[in-house]
């Protein structure tokens, strides 16, 4: 790996947590309060962490494992926040009725 | 209130003192990078770092214990059994970090033999504290699992909070056997040392403040205890599955066999993912609980929490966790930067939402709102969030010019070292430090005087 590699592959995979950070912040905040453009932005942001991710995979020197690797996370990360706050909701929903 | 509530607030009081400590040594290591011969021979930069680091660990150990003596009762509905010997140990603790501390400073090291070893430093990092202290840690931590499982005995009741927490105790304990050998081989003893380190920080401790965050959520924000344990449960399962065999990352530079390059960073590389589902889990119960809740500062501090864990832990982790990368980035300012960021995501922000929460409770004031824990809340963020910044240009700078290009030889070390990249964020950091430290005496001032009373927002929350 190259200096520049090394700083450039660093970056980028902080800004590809960064922007899977964005997009479950974003996600929940739109429905939270509704706001379909927040959930849009939030869509954006996993676009933004999955062109980082094949960025990673094109450009950087990584090995090939770490690079699928990288590749996978980003389908997962797409899944964490829809599924998440479907949990939750059935979760409080079922608390509600419980009570 | 009961009396291990009393023993708590004694933690507590200790835990805030340490935290001084430790900021204040904080600060001098970081004047040693602007001034190197500073106090040369008198009282040298390793001594410094080492009370700086283990100061925190303690504090936030003591945090832990008074958190958890703070709720027992309140979970299992009667006293702490074993009282008298809880509050000993109390006494023991902080007689044993007074010595402890004094032999730093005073003695600080001694000849490379058996007595300096029981008597003076292991010489092990972050588990410097002579042997005999270790055992008074040891001592102390047995005491607790006792006090826990046998009020959890004679109250004959056990919530599902209470089976994580009397589990973790099992792990808790036994890991810090490690804490004791001592190996001439340093692979076979970095081996086994990783074990505490990683194991205590990234296993046993997120599950005990998972317990207590759960404890929070539940006497903040009202959240049902079947929310919270069924969260628990989660974030254990995840934070075990991906924290375990994570502790490879620590196994990449030491002498262990290369299968560990693989496995550690794959482990790794899941961290950030229940991390992910932490954010949506805090601002789903922000949202539903409309941002308002009868004591603000906890509130702040355990939203804080789920974000800083996410920053430090995963974002600041995934970008040097992999063996290409770690190669370079290992044991540079990069690390401490996501050392810091990290541990005051993971810990810091939980065990402060919990001073609040005793602070609400001793003052007796239905509503803990005010003005000033806001600028403790806002200076200590930034300090910390211009400290990781600060560092993580000079660990990059490090990476890059000492490691990458110089091929880490002395010549290079020292080249990188007068950087202007790694000297600037030097001093960034030491002004980012004096803030960090401003915040921590406004959140002392503020946990010491009486709140006002203001009118109630809401009833405060029952759990279910």
């Amino acid at each position: 790996m190259t200096p520049d590699a090394l700083l450039e592959t660093a970056a980028l995979m902080g800004l590809f947590v960064l922007a899977g950070g964005g997009y479950g912040g974003l996600y929940s905040a739109g429905r939270l309060w509704a706001r379909p453009v927040l959930i849009r932005a939030g869509e954006v942001c996993w676009l933004v962490a999955f062109a980082i991710a094949l960025a990673i995979a094109v450009w950087t020197p990584l090995d090939v494992g770490w690079k699928l690797l990288i590749l996978a996370s980003a389908i997962v990360y797409a899944l964490i926040p829809p599924f998440t706050w479907r949990y939750l909701e059935r979760l409080h929903h079922e608390q509600e009725s419980h009570r | 209130m009961y009396r291990s509530q009393k023993l708590s607030l004694r933690y507590y009081t200790a835990a805030v003192a340490l935290f001084g400590v430790m900021t204040v040594f904080g600060l001098l290591s970081a004047l040693y990078y602007l001034y190197p011969s500073m106090l040369f021979n008198v009282f040298n930069f390793n001594m410094s770092k080492i009370l700086h680091i283990d100061t925190l660990v303690i504090w936030l150990l003591m945090g832990f214990l008074g958190a958890v003596y703070w709720y027992l009762p309140k979970e299992l509905g009667r006293e702490v059994e074993g009282m008298w010997l809880a509050e000993l140990m109390f006494w023991v603790f902080c007689a044993t970090v007074a010595v402890v501390a004094v032999v730093f400073l005073f003695v600080q090291y001694g000849g490379a033999n058996e007595t300096s070893l029981w008597l003076i430093n292991q010489g092990r990092k972050y588990v410097e504290a002579p042997r005999w202290a270790a055992i008074g840690i040891v001592v102390v931590m047995a005491v607790f699992a006792y006090n826990v499982i046998a009020t959890c005995i004679k109250a004959q009741k056990m919530t599902g909070i209470m089976w994580v927490l009397v589990l973790d105790l099992i792990p808790l304990l036994a890991v810090y056997m490690d804490a004791f050998p001592s190996d001439t081989n340093m692979s076979t003893d970095l081996y086994w040392w990783w074990w505490l380190v990683h194991m205590w920080v990234e296993s046993t401790w997120e599950v005990l403040i998972g317990c207590i965050m759960a404890l929070v959520l539940m006497d903040v924000m009202g959240t049902s205890r079947r929310i919270v344990e069924t969260w628990l449960y989660i974030e254990v399962m995840l934070v075990l599955g991906a924290g375990i065999l994570g502790l490879g990352h620590h196994y990449f530079w030491i002498g262990t066999p290369q299968y560990w390059l693989s496995i550690g960073g794959f482990f790794s590389a899941l961290e950030p993912l229940p991390l992910l589902g932490m954010v949506v889990h805090a601002i789903y119960d922000a949202g539903t609980h409309r941002m308002k809740t009868n004591n603000q500062p906890a509130f702040y501090w355990i939203t804080a929490e789920a974000f800083g864990n996410f920053i430090g832990a995963g974002i600041w982790g995934f970008m040097m966790t992999l063996p290409q990368i770690n190669m370079f980035s290992h044991g540079t300012q990069w690390t401490v930067s996501h050392g810091h960021f990290a541990f005051y995501g993971a810990y810091v922000c939980g065990i402060i939402a919990v001073l609040y929460v005793a602070k609400q409770h001793v003052s007796g004031v239905d509503v803990l709102a005010g003005r000033a824990w806001k600028w403790g809340f806002g200076l200590l963020n930034f300090g910390m969030v211009g400290m990781v910044m600060a560092l993580l240009l000079a660990g990059m700078a490090q990476a890059f010019y000492e490691r990458a290009i110089g091929g880490s030889t002395l010549m290079a070390f020292t080249t990188a070292s007068e950087n202007p990249w790694f000297t600037s964020g030097m001093y960034a950091r030491m002004f980012f430090g004096v803030i960090f430290a401003a915040g921590y005496f406004v959140l002392v001032y503020d946990l010491l005087t009486s709140p006002k009373r203001v009118p109630v927002l809401q009833a405060q929350p029952e759990p279910a």
